[in-house]
């Protein structure tokens, strides 16, 4: 038993803040969920949960707390803690009787709290993210000048409270800046921030947003968030890791983004398209969501196995991206911690185990469709005909050699009880099929539904989701920082009927958003990891993100939409495939220079400088990347190819400026969208000043570094001027400058 | 239960990466005396969820002290990928010679599943001699001569034993100890619970021959659900050792270093502005970076070791290699590196053609891998470097008593997937040399005596390097996992120890 190191970093400090709310009397009421449940979750189930059960005890089952175990003890008396085992041995003196056994002691207000909730009759209580959303109260305050959307006075409320204040307005460019890689994924052009920085209506900023909204380039930047979810790749995984056509359910998703298909909807059409009245192709393409599954084509191997093994990963999958629950645990036995259990796993899995897909090398049953002008031919899911219908058995410890009971479609109780009302268009009697598991997933009343997908997009914008633990929002989660924004944000998108857009143009245009990320020390000291969001974070761009800006500020990006993936300039040697003739063929024309999500991923060595930026090879959903600092990615920015090339082109797009001073400041503009500090120009300017004279006696490195051959043509195509007489040294100087730009912290935060 | 000490939450890690990996690479000489501060620090941030930014000094921390008193600091792994013929290299089977070409017994059939065999097989005895004759007596082909010269360094385990039967889910369960995708690979796991000790290269390097790269690809040597900081680094064979580590053509040396004193003068203003502590560290990252640049051709050059040396591992310099890899190792590990893996591919004798028949493509592996390694084990000896280094040899799985004849042709010959027995050998730190540890049945199909399961295997690796595999534990998706598995059933096998 150790749960001190359970409780991981953010939890402790949420419940620090949650703590303070709940600071309450003696005789007030327990509230079981909030106060008592996290202490029992974190010291006592890991011997005392769903898979150990130790001296017969599981804490996280309320009959079984209450009745006698083998030893005669109890461990739960109500009303009577002296009577309570539970009691007796959280307090005992006696080392080898105390519990927890290792770690800290519980501390004293936890006992204190835990003898009173006995003394008050051991009410039971559901989890907080298993009952249903509770719409907070909006305190308007008079002396409220700062907030300009209702999560702004939940916020603030807060900030009020720690006795600190919001942090400054960002200033425009800065903000501009912000929101644009946040919506699309690029940073502005100096036209954007000109016009942007010009216009002086009162709702500027709104209109801008609107004007991102509306651009195609969000679907592109939200749809990673889809891919990682789905572990979409190009690729069927395992050994040979064969190519799979897939990509036409990529741009299923950028367009379902762009026209803001409603959430409800989207996730329906992703599970259970192909099941929906009427439904089109383009509703059956969406279901290819599931079938980025791995299949496994060697030789010798059990499909049964391995289609199994898909379908436990789509349930896992569902759970994680739609519910937030770490549900995989239920395949082998009941949960631990969570109110799931072994056999609702498998009624979940039974609506998900009917489709006739069967880990074939051709990955049949597939569609044939024509998208972008393109025909494809894509693996979706289709539901078996009656006469084949699979019957789904328990599986004992999760084995396929152990099938017990067989068991019929289903959903678990602790969360259907709440949600399964007008909304479920089956009699509750009737087994559920993978379209009422949809539905059951997107309604309105389902309480985990709407708060993961407003707790992602928080995440998204914030860096931190208000649920720290984005994929598990169960009790050893890290719980909600503040339940009320959540709750309030998820009655936001029901509110706009699943618009997402709507959401993020409200959390968007919020004064929490629009806060400077530079704090006062005491905001800092007070509020370290800023979890009361009293500033903006400052956050390392994705890996995505790093590629589209470089291209962007260098004038390379390519602006084409969907098709095929590509394949950017990647070094020799990186896909030695086993088994496989398939080789990486670099795009020509524009392909080179493609946003991030068109770049092809085989699963077994994807793009290596994608990589170093914490994207991930996809073969599995990943909810949350994290974020990480080493040496490699360095290396990437500093040294690969495609790198050099940003900086090559943008250090030729100021070759015409007069001074060097210019040349840097303009090439800082682009990339940092704002003007360069005095400091950063004096720094850089200095390098050009000496990297000129250096190179001044190393001619031919000098042509090297400034990409000799597309300067002599731009040159000779531009003006009369003489190739000959194009000051390579100069060249050669503002790209190590602009190859330092696309180093710096501000190129690679948005802050 | 166990306390488990490293069982960090994710977020914390998170936040403890980029000061691990800094620290892990920024320290050098002072490593071992300040590991213990290191880890309570580690232990504290994780407790009360310290903030990451507001420490300046980010370097001062090292590797990180084991559980216990470790017999080995380092791993060399050698794994031959497709894994190679038991039969016909340690395990001694006069009994299989004499029933060669004898229809397998019905009783090890039933409910048996070959990944290629169809129809009911006949035994294949081994096709080479075996001898005594090298420092510790014990049986071994006449494929592998060299190997009768560290006999007496080298505890041979014949009765390892696994429960994945083809390519890729074997290595992963050997190396990560799940058989799907997205565990944490073995090295990643050391670095998590070591640290490094390196100070200009990566703590978990990866070296390929062989022409490919393993079945499972690079989720072996991938950190799955620890942070990536812990992933192995592979040095290519031939070009680059490590991606983007060369300077751009026409990009000068002092250039370089021209342009990274400017990307950090910046940044270090950057940070009076805003005190983001990511910064700060970003700006080690960028030194580091600048080192490998020149520590890693350095370190990965073998045209540097002696003649003599390069004679005695068969190694020559600019065609990627097997015995190349070995010196590498050597040199990765005196450089403070601390898990050295490497893969060499091509040992998968199904017998269906030129490429993997047992008479003619097994010996040239063994003649590519057999000198080598032997010169490996002994020049690290030499060098005082064996009784910290833990040396690893094996395969994936084993191959079986039986011949395959894919399709009916006998033109070749070769043995299919075999999962039930295989043998693997380790020397060096804490390990009993000269000895065997284990038994097949006649035929070397099953286990006779002592098994050792793939888990059993990881523990006692772990247990060397001073880590309580119970305690090296990491929560991911609500699950405690171990490199050992979930279940915590796994045995430290105290018969190869010494």
């Amino acid at each position: 038993m150790c749960a001190l190191l359970i409780s991981g970093g953010a939890r402790v400090g949420a419940n620090d803040v949650v703590a303070t709310h709940s600071a309450s009397s003696p005789d007030a009421p327990v509230d079981f969920a909030r106060e008592v449940l996290p202490v029992l979750a974190s010291r006592c189930f890991r011997c005392h949960g769903g898979v150990r059960e130790m001296a017969g005890l599981n804490l996280s089952d309320h009959a079984r707390v209450t009745s006698a175990l083998k030893s005669g003890h109890i461990a739960v008396v109500p009303m009577d803690p002296l009577r309570s085992e539970l009691h007796t041995r959280v307090t005992s003196v006696d080392a080898n009787e105390r519990m927890p056994p290792d770690g800290d002691r519980l501390s004293i207000e936890q006992v204190a709290t835990i003898t009173r909730w006995i003394e008050q009759g051991a009410p039971w209580g559901t989890h907080w993210a298993f009952t249903p959303r509770v719409e907070p109260p909006i305190v308007m305050r008079a002396d409220d000048s700062w907030s300009r959307k209702d999560l702004d006075r939940i916020v603030l409320a807060r900030i009020t409270q720690a006795q600190l204040t919001p942090a400054e307005e960002a200033p425009a460019e800065m903000l501009l800046r912000r929101v644009c890689l946040d919506i699309t994924g690029i940073p502005p052009s100096l036209e954007q921030r000109a016009e942007f920085l010009n216009d002086t209506r009162t709702d500027a900023y709104e209109r801008l947003v609107d004007t991102l909204l509306t651009d195609n380039t969000y679907g592109e930047r939200f749809a990673r968030v889809w891919l990682d979810l789905a572990r979409y790749a190009d690729t069927q995984g395992y050994e040979k890791d064969s190519t799979r056509e897939i990509w036409a359910w990529r741009d299923w998703v950028i367009d379902a983004l762009n026209r803001d298909m409603p959430y409800d909807q989207f996730a329906v059409r992703l599970l259970a398209g192909d099941l929906l009245a009427n439904a089109s192709d383009d509703d059956r393409l969406a279901t290819a969501f599931h079938r980025n599954t791995l299949t496994n084509s060697e030789g010798g191997t059990d499909d049964e196995e391995f289609r199994m093994a898909a379908v436990f990963d789509r349930v896992s999958t569902t759970w994680q991206s739609f519910l937030g629950v770490t549900f995989q645990c239920t395949q082998c036995h009941g949960h631990p911690y969570d109110p799931f259990t072994h056999r609702e796993y498998y009624e979940f899995l039974a609506c998900l185990n009917q489709t006739e897909d069967a880990d074939r090398d051709d990955d049949a049953p597939r569609l044939a469709i024509t998208r972008n002008g393109i025909n494809a031919s894509v693996p979706v899911m289709r539901e078996l005909a009656l006469e084949l219908r699979r019957t789904t058995h328990v599986l004992a410890r999760g084995a396929l050699t152990s099938p017990t009971d067989v068991v019929d479609g289903g959903v678990p109780a602790t969360i259907a009880t709440q949600s399964l009302g007008a909304s479920h268009t089956l009699s509750q009697d009737a087994p559920m099929d993978r379209l009422a598991m949809a539905q059951w997933i997107a309604s309105k009343e389902n309480p985990l539904f709407a708060r993961v997908a407003a707790n992602r997009v928080w995440e998204l914008f914030f860096g931190r989701g208000i649920v720290h633990t984005s994929e598990d929002f169960g009790v050893m989660g890290s719980g909600a920082s503040d339940q009320a924004l959540l709750d309030h944000l998820a009655g936001v998108l029901i509110a706009h009927d699943f618009s997402m857009k709507s959401l993020i143009k409200e959390i968007v245009c919020s004064a929490t958003y629009r806060q400077s990320s530079i704090a006062s020390a005491r905001t800092r000291a007070r509020d370290s990891e800023n979890l009361l969001w009293s500033r903006a974070p400052r956050m390392r761009l994705e890996a995505e993100q790093v590629r589209d800006s470089a291209l962007a500020v260098s004038g390379l990006l390519s602006r084409k939409q969907g098709g095929a993936p590509v394949m950017p300039p990647q070094p020799e040697g990186v896909w030695q495939v086993v088994y496989s003739g398939d080789a990486w063929k670099v795009s020509e024309g524009e392909d080179r220079y493609r946003r991030a999500i068109y770049t092809f991923l085989r699963r077994s060595s994807p793009y290596p400088s994608f990589i170093a930026f914490d994207s991930t090879s996809r073969e599995t959903c990943t909810v949350r990347r994290i974020r990480t600092n080493t040496p490699l990615a360095a290396l990437v920015l500093l040294n690969d190819p495609v790198y050099l090339e940003c900086a090559q082109a943008l250090a030729r797009s100021v070759h015409d400026e007069h001074d060097d001073v210019d040349a840097v400041r303009v090439m800082l503009q682009r990339a940092l969208g704002r003007d360069g500090y005095d400091d950063e120009v004096t720094t850089l300017t200095a390098l050009v000043t000496r990297e000129r004279e250096r190179y001044a006696a190393h001619e031919s490195e000098a042509r090297l570094l400034s990409g000799d051959a597309s300067i002599a043509a731009q040159s000779a195509g531009e003006s009369s001027t003489n190739a000959n007489a194009v000051d390579f040294a100069r060249q050669a100087a503002l790209v190590a400058a602009a190859n330092a730009i696309l180093n710096l912290d501000d190129f690679l935060t948005r802050s | 239960m166990s306390h488990p000490r490293n069982n960090f939450d994710i977020d914390a890690l998170a936040q403890t990466t980029r000061r691990t990996f800094l620290g892990s690479l920024a320290g050098g000489a002072s490593a071992f005396s300040l590991g213990s501060i290191a880890l309570s620090q580690l232990l504290a941030r994780e407790a009360h969820a310290a903030p990451m930014a507001d420490s300046p000094h980010e370097s001062t921390q090292l590797s990180r002290a084991p559980h216990f008193a470790a017999r080995a600091k380092n791993v060399i792994y050698i794994h031959l990928a497709g894994s190679p013929s038991q039969l016909e290299l340690f395990d001694y089977k006069p009994t299989l010679t004499k029933f060669n070409g004898q229809s397998c017994p019905d009783e090890y059939l039933k409910g048996e599943k070959f990944a290629f065999i169809k129809g009911h097989p006949t035994l294949l005895g081994p096709v080479c001699k075996f001898a005594q004759s090298g420092t510790a007596g014990l049986w071994t082909s006449e494929f592998i001569p060299h190997f009768r010269s560290i006999e007496h360094e080298v505890c041979v385990i014949k009765s390892m034993t696994t429960d994945q039967f083809n390519h890729a889910p074997a290595q992963l369960l050997l190396h990560t100890g799940e058989a799907r995708f997205g565990g944490a690979s073995f090295g990643s796991w050391v670095g998590y619970g070591l640290g490094s000790e390196a100070r200009d290269l990566p703590g978990f390097v990866v070296l390929v021959s062989g022409d490919k790269t393993p079945d499972a690809g690079k989720s072996v040597w991938g950190s799955g659900f620890l942070p990536s900081v812990y992933q192995g680094v592979q040095c290519r064979a031939s070009g680059d050792p490590v991606l983007y580590a060369k300077d751009p053509e026409g990009m000068l040396r002092a250039t370089r270093r021209a342009t990274i004193d400017a990307i950090t003068e910046i940044a270090r203003a950057g940070v009076t502005r805003h005190g983001d502590g990511e910064t700060q560290s970003r700006i080690a990252q960028y030194e580091l970076a600048y080192r490998m640049q020149m520590a890693v051709p350095e370190a990965m050059d073998i045209t540097r070791e002696s003649a003599a040396t390069l004679s005695e591992y068969g190694a020559t310099p600019g065609t990627p290699s097997l015995a190349n890899s070995c010196v590498l190792a050597r040199r990765l590990v005196e450089r403070g590196v601390r898990f050295v893996q490497l893969y060499d591919w091509g040992w998968d004798g199904h017998g269906t053609g030129t490429s993997d028949d047992l008479l003619t493509q097994m010996p040239k592996k063994c003649r590519e891998m057999d000198q080598p390694v032997a010169a490996l084990v002994r020049d690290l000896r030499r060098r005082g470097l064996l009784d910290e280094t833990l040396v690893i040899w094996g395969g994936e799985f084993g191959r079986t008593p039986v011949a395959e004849f894919r399709n009916g042709v006998k033109e070749f010959l070769g043995r299919d997937h075999h999962p039930h027995a295989f043998t693997m050998w380790m020397a060096g730190g804490g390990v009993k040399g000269g000895h065997t540890y284990g038994e097949t049945d006649e035929l070397g199909y099953k286990i006779a005596r002592d098994p050792v399961r793939v888990k059993d295997f990881q523990a006692t690796v772990l247990h060397l390097l001073g880590l309580d595999h119970l305690q090296l534990a990491y929560r991911h998706s609500g699950l405690d996992h171990r490199l050992t598995g979930v279940q915590g059933d796994a045995k430290v096998i105290h018969g190869l120890l010494s």
